[in-house]
């Protein structure tokens, strides 16, 4: 991560639990269906740091959510690859 | 767009940073840190060396573990003969088999690719395409389709719900298509978009900016709005395939239409009310606007992310950094071969950045740009020199020349 990376969130504070709760470094949306559009999405980059900092926090929270159990999963889902 | 909560995570793969984790909905990469990852309940990586906030633990300190897309072009087949076309496909070329595409994709999803491109050559052509997509499916990797669009009926159409980004190559609307692809395809293609789009909300167009199409851009992106499309992709034109031929090469944009392509991005995107990319070749011209580095960080903005991010497999079967440049590092029909070759190769686009000459050893978006366009640079004689059309290297070489040290100039498109 470079110095532009390391400046677009927010540290990783600590949660309840004393435990970090970890951050959203980068988002990318969409699927790419070319040899080389993984580029410029104009959409995203006209917001400017403050909104991709915004969406980092929001991102992370959302992920962060209690999981149930009981919720459907596909069959490879959540199968870590590592 | 209503968001399911919590996201819906499809799959999760460790990287030194941390890792990646791939949405269902909204359809997302996002890099998250270690600390996010075993929030997630992942299991702790042996790639996860050093202290979580130590040099190793940055995104930039070492090349993903493997791409998180790759580019399979299927084959060099087609009947269109597109005049300028980038792998030289002709009606008899060169085709991955099924079973030789079953077992690439069998090895991507072992390595933990997320996405594939599926082109060609035109890959609608080969009977057995949505078998491979079915498969790629299968080993839960999501496929996805770049057509000309010609010859695809509605029954094509239907089957072709089974690709996640469908986008149809559309280089300028009536005339306008002929003139860019060498013959009357226009309304064959509007009609795939129509078809397509009657199907699934995630299709777009492709169109190839070069020197006279770049005034036809407003039409196409009109056409977009028209069809209710989710995005359009502005690609570079570059001199490679049937590009490179002496009578296209004049088609590179001139160094103003290359100061000029991010702000027009940006002016099709307000006018419009569309969803506009660049491809990564045009990295060097949005940088020269200056955007915001952070931003251009978090949302993924890179210039060159062969052997990195992306990767390629070309239709004779061969790994490659990039689907326009770049050696053969590995057969990628052998099983396993991919993964054996990843750690240790590429080096001639990964080491681009640390050994990269002036002007970009200087430039502050170095490491987001990574000094352009690879394939655009070989094809004007030197894979590792920065990108010819890169406003800031003109300027360079323009200021060089000015002092008269002209002895090692720098190749600049004029």
């Amino acid at each position: 991560m470079n110095e532009a990376e390391r400046s677009t969130t927010p540290a990783a504070l600590p949660g309840p639990r004393g435990r970090k709760r970890g951050r959203v470094l980068r988002a990318t949306f969409g699927c790419n269906p070319n040899s080389s559009s993984l580029g410029v999405d104009v959409t995203f980059l006209l917001f400017g740091a403050t909104f991709a900092s915004a969406l980092a926090l929001f991102l992370g929270a959302l992920l962060r959510r209690p999981r149930s159990s009981a919720q459907p999963v596909k069959p490879e889902a959540m199968k870590p690859l590592a | 767009m209503k968001l399911p909560l919590p996201l819906p995570i499809l799959r999760a793969r460790a990287e030194h940073f941390g890792g990646i984790v791939e949405l269902a909905r909204p359809r997302a990469l996002l890099h998250v840190d270690r600390a996010m990852m075993r929030n997630l309940g992942e299991p702790e990586s042996a790639l996860w060396e050093g202290p979580d906030d130590g040099p190793d633990a940055q995104v930039s300190a070492k090349p993903l573990r493997a791409p998180t897309e790759v580019h399979v072009v299927l084959s060099r087949r087609c009947a269109a003969g597109c005049k300028g076309c980038y792998v030289d496909a002709t009606p008899q070329g060169a085709a991955l088999s099924l079973d030789e595409a079953r077992s690439i994709l069998d090895d991507l999803a072992a390595m933990g690719v997320f996405h594939v491109a599926l082109g060609g050559g035109e890959a609608l052509e080969l009977d057995y395409l949505f078998a491979v997509a079915d498969h790629a499916r299968k080993v839960g990797i999501v496929p996805n389709l770049t057509t000309s669009g010609l010859g695809l009926d509605e029954a094509t159409a239907r089957r072709c719900a089974v690709f996640g980004q469908i986008n149809v190559s559309i280089d300028g609307v009536g005339a306008a298509y002929q003139r860019a692809r060498g013959f009357d395809g226009y309304h064959h293609a509007e009609r795939a978009l129509r078809f397509l789009r009657a199907v699934k909300p995630e299709v777009g167009v492709n169109c190839v900016v070069s020197r006279s199409s770049f005034g036809e851009l407003h039409a196409v992106a009109r056409l977009v709005r028209k069809l209710r499309l989710n995005e359009l992709e502005l690609l570079r034109f570059k001199p490679v395939g049937r590009g490179a031929l002496p009578e296209l090469r004049a088609e590179e944009l001139t160094p103003e239409q290359g100061r000029a392509i991010y702000p027009l991005a940006r002016k099709l995107m307000w006018r419009h009310r569309i969803r506009v990319k660049l491809d990564c070749s045009f990295a060097p011209m949005v940088f020269f606007h200056q955007p915001s580095p952070e931003a251009a960080a978090f949302f993924g903005v890179q210039g060159c992310v062969g052997g990195d991010v992306l990767a390629a497999v070309t239709p004779e079967g061969f790994l490659t950094g990039c689907s326009f440049a770049g050696r053969a590092e590995a057969d990628a029909r052998i099983p396993g071969e991919m993964q054996k070759a990843w750690p240790h190769a590429f080096g001639e686009f990964r080491d681009f950045a640390r050994r990269a000459p002036e002007p970009c050893a200087s430039c502050s978006y170095l490491s987001l740009c990574n000094g352009g366009c690879r394939a655009v640079a070989n094809a004007h004689g030197k894979f590792f020199a920065p990108d010819p059309g890169c406003p800031r290297v003109q300027a360079h070489a323009a200021q060089a020349a000015e002092a008269g040290k002209t002895r090692h100039a720098l190749p600049v498109i004029a």
